[in-house]
């Protein structure tokens, strides 16, 4: 079978079940016995393997089976989770990560046998079953493909019955009732196995009560059988008119069924009988154990009501969309809406109601679309913050401080390219928080905070914006010491150090090549970091900022648009050129008269309701004549860049508007303050503004 | 444009074969300057150019080609010659670049294809003496005419 094909597939739902592993693992941590916890890690390794084997990934099948061994021994309650073990499991998730990398990039699992990890697992495995019976389960595989091929077709007689069943079966029979044995097989052919058997089993459940199943019905529907199963049922019916129904289900090979005999004894007789691959695991227990009789008590409760179990973890039920065909469709997008411009443009030169309202017709039709289209774009965060509490958890160890991570807002949706590139700038800023933000131990003890530090990672919407904060209750960022740093940095002369703010200096962090760490860890302090997270939140159109204060903590806020391709704005012109200004920056327009222009150190500010407002004018930036003179009323629009306002002078408004962004393109970037282009209705190109650049 | 594509298949030229390059002859000035035609993407008659502010002169702005905003240069102010004349016949040739992707330049004329092999070519000589970068990397020679033939790389490379 070419597999190609299915590659992506496979990666993308091998990164889904390592995440999900990652994060329940834990999970696992902190509440070891939560059963759910456990089912949802073996469920998710299970898949591993199954998919790994079906693509040909030896090496990676044979590491999740092993993990799986565990997995099902910690299930089953004959081993305890303890710190260690974690870290041998995670040591074997970074081990399949990496296999998972090798296939990306090469369709190749690669070499690494990972032979250690395989030996520390079977260890645990061997420690917990230390005394008691010793089948190791390679051996008891292949045994299972011997035993199979010479067991009879009446498999039901392998049923292992428990005390429980055999008090029903007596009472049973003393009532005359029918017991029979029935093993179903379906065909080789059969795509839906675990539907078939369903089937089968809710037809024999109308005429008879089953007591006992094999495999459980639990893994009956997880398809975790191979061509067969086995119940043992009483009825009031005759064998015929029971197993009836049951073989006008298609897609079955043929159905084998006699009356069950069964003894009373004090020991029950345990028969091998693999069925389900995890069936081995849970054959190689002791006699002893309750495991054997617990099995058919399991599906007791579940085929009385016949319901699925509740508490069920729902997966995340996904559309996988190629992102080229979403481009293909935002850029469709992009041209409706030029076409719509075109005829806002057409409307203005002819007057007709009728016209007009098309027009509105077309505008609310374009932004649904426009809305819809985006939101298929998005995707929640979470994919990128969930490997942060495991990277935390191996700082703590790493930098042997305390330290517990919170989230909040992983729900919260960015566009899919915006998520994609966030990841490395939030696991720096995390780093920084760890590394640099939490004291010590014992500082913060003396301090009089929790030994253990608190880091957060919050994201919300706040209008057109994601907002994600990364804070942390710990040292803060000490002003005087950055400042030292600079000077000795030659980043500032000392004159300029006086006189800068103490956010100006903060702001010093983020300037490339500066790291105040006084020692070079592997965790930060390399003097790369910052500057790059600032440069890649900008390159994403987005701003960080930082709040700090000393031996209380500090906040770095980024902050990032929505959308990056159809905008709202504002067209206005200067000096006969059209330009647009980003809606979402703009705070009002103000209509002021020359003479409340003041000078304040040489530089041109209005006194608006209160606060003083620098001003800028537009023709100075762009290098172009104003088309107005000197003592006619100026046009400012106000923007804002974080918690700073300038004025924008510009000759005339035209209008709002949506625009469709295009890029400028790598040949023509270096104009800073014009962040891309845009086609207007006539067909033109105007120029975006970049408010945060002109501030 | 019929006797265009045919001038350059008659007489000699066709022998060419494999090595043979179609060029296109534009007009900036009183020379003949040919651009290599695997590097052309259109040829678009002259239209507004949206002005970029502090770019480098020689980039007259951006144009809308199609939906794709497109960065337009002019020739004549790179090659240090007399700003653009726009007339009738001005095009903007689209070139499509290995490295710096789409660019326009403007020039004052299309005249016609040719075919020139390696033969009709003469590889520029690079003078020492001269510092300034030179656009040229050869010159073809076809029907008594002598044609500069445009180094692409050096014309679209950032000064």
């Amino acid at each position: 079978m070419d597999v190609n094909q299915y590659l992506e597939i496979f990666l993308d739902e091998t990164k889904e079940h390592l995440e999900s592993l990652n994060t329940q693992i834990l999970n696992l941590e902190q509440e070891p016995e939560d059963a759910d916890t456990i089912n949802e890690i073996f469920r998710a390794a299970h898949s591993l393997k199954g998919m790994a084997g079906t693509m040909g990934y030896k090496r990676m099948q044979t590491l999740t089976h092993d993990m799986e061994n565990v997995f099902s021994e910690i299930r089953n309650g004959t081993m305890k989770v303890n710190s260690n073990l974690i870290d041998t499991l995670f040591q074997c998730l970074d081990a399949l990560e990496e296999y998972t990398n090798n296939i990306q990039e090469t369709a190749d699992e690669g070499t690494n046998d990972n032979q250690q990890l395989i030996n520390q697992l079977n260890e645990y495995l061997n420690g917990s079953k230390a005394g008691k019976e010793d089948a190791p389960a390679a051996p008891e595989k292949e045994s299972k493909e011997a035993s199979e091929s010479s067991n009879s077709d009446e498999k039901w007689k392998e049923i292992k019955i428990g005390e429980p069943e055999l008090v029903v079966l007596e009472a049973a029979k003393s009532q005359g009732k029918g017991i029979f044995g029935i093993s179903v097989f379906v065909e080789e052919s059969c795509l839906l196995k675990a539907a078939r058997a369903f089937q089968v089993y809710k037809e024999i459940e109308e005429k008879a009560e089953v007591i006992a199943c094999n495999p459980s019905v639990q893994e009956i529907e997880d398809e975790k059988f191979d061509l067969s199963f086995s119940l043992v049922v009483i009825s009031d019916y005759e064998l015929e008119q029971v197993i009836k129904e049951a073989k006008n289900v298609s897609e079955i090979e043929k159905i084998e069924a006699g009356s069950f005999e069964f003894e009373v004894q004090e020991t029950t007789e345990i028969h091998q009988a693999p069925e389900g691959k995890e069936e081995t695991a849970v054959a190689a227990l002791p006699k002893e154990t309750s495991s054997a009789p617990a099995k058919p008590q399991k599906a007791a409760p579940a085929k009385t009501n016949d319901k699925k179990p509740a508490g069920k973890p729902v997966a995340n039920r996904t559309v996988r969309v190629d992102i080229e065909k979403l481009d293909v469709l935002m850029n469709l997008v992009s041209e409706l809406i030029i076409a719509k411009n075109s005829m806002v443009a057409d409307s203005r030169a002819e007057e007709g109601t009728g016209f007009r309202e098309h027009i509105e017709y077309l505008e609310s039709v374009t932004t649904n679309l426009h809305e819809s289209v985006m939101k298929v774009r998005m995707v929640p965060i979470e994919s990128v913050v969930s490997k942060f509490p495991r990277m935390i958890r191996d700082l703590s160890k790493k930098l042997n401080k305390k330290m517990e991570l919170y989230m909040s807002g992983e729900e919260t949706e960015l566009d899919r390219t915006v998520v994609d590139e966030i990841g490395d700038p939030l696991m720096h800023l995390l780093r920084n928080a760890a590394d640099h933000g939490l004291e010590s131990g014992e500082l913060r003890i003396k301090r009089g905070k929790p030994e253990v530090g608190s880091i957060f990672l919050n994201a919300y919407q706040d209008g057109n914006n994601v907002v994600i904060e990364v804070k942390d209750d710990g040292n803060g960022i000490d002003v005087e010491s950055v400042k030292n740093k600079a000077i000795e940095r030659g980043v500032i002369t000392p004159e300029q150090a006086v006189s800068m703010s103490e956010k100006d200096i903060i702001n010093l962090l983020f300037h490339a090549g500066f790291s105040t760490a006084k020692t070079i860890s592997d965790v930060s302090g390399r003097g790369v970091g910052l500057d790059v997270v600032k440069s890649k939140i900008e390159s994403l159109s987005g701003e960080v900022e930082v709040k700090t204060s000393l031996e209380e903590g500090s906040t770095w806020t980024i902050r990032l648009p929505l959308t990056l391709a159809i905008i709202q704005a504002l067209m206005v012109t200067v000096g006969g050129e059209k330009y647009a200004i980003s809606l979402g920056s703009i705070q009002t327009i103000e209509d002021i008269s020359p003479s409340d222009v003041k000078l304040v150190e040489n530089k041109e500010v209005i006194n608006l309701r209160g606060s003083v407002i620098p001003i800028i004018r537009l023709s100075r930036e762009l290098d172009i004549e104003s088309c107005k003179t000197p003592d006619e009323n100026i046009m400012v629009v106000i923007v804002k860049k974080g918690e700073r306002y300038a004025g924008l002078v510009v000759d005339e408004l035209i209008g709002q508007q949506e625009i469709v962004i295009k890029s400028l393109g790598k040949y023509i970037s270096k104009c800073r303050i014009i962040s891309g282009a845009t086609i207007l209705g006539d067909g033109e190109v105007a120029l975006i503004l970049d408010a945060n650049a002109l501030i | 444009m019929d006797e265009l594509k045919v001038s350059g298949l008659d007489g000699t030229d066709v022998k060419s074969g494999y090595d043979a390059q179609q060029y296109i002859v534009i007009k900036l000035g009183h020379e003949q300057y040919g651009i290599d035609i695997k590097f052309i993407d259109n040829i678009v008659r002259m239209q507004h150019i949206t002005r970029v502010p502090k770019v480098a002169d020689y980039l007259k702005g951006v144009i809308n080609l199609r939906g794709e905003v497109i960065p337009v240069m002019s020739l004549r102010i790179k090659m240090n010659l007399p700003a653009d004349e726009i007339t009738k016949a001005t095009r903007i040739i689209i070139l499509k670049l290995e490295q710096q992707g789409t660019i326009g330049v403007i020039v004052d004329e299309v005249r016609e294809v040719v075919t020139l092999n390696p033969s009709q070519i003469e590889r520029a000589s690079y003078d020492g003496k001269e510092d300034k970068t030179s656009f040229i990397m050869g010159i073809g020679k076809h029907e008594n005419e002598l044609i500069s033939l445009l180094d692409l790389n050096a014309v679209a490379l950032e000064k």
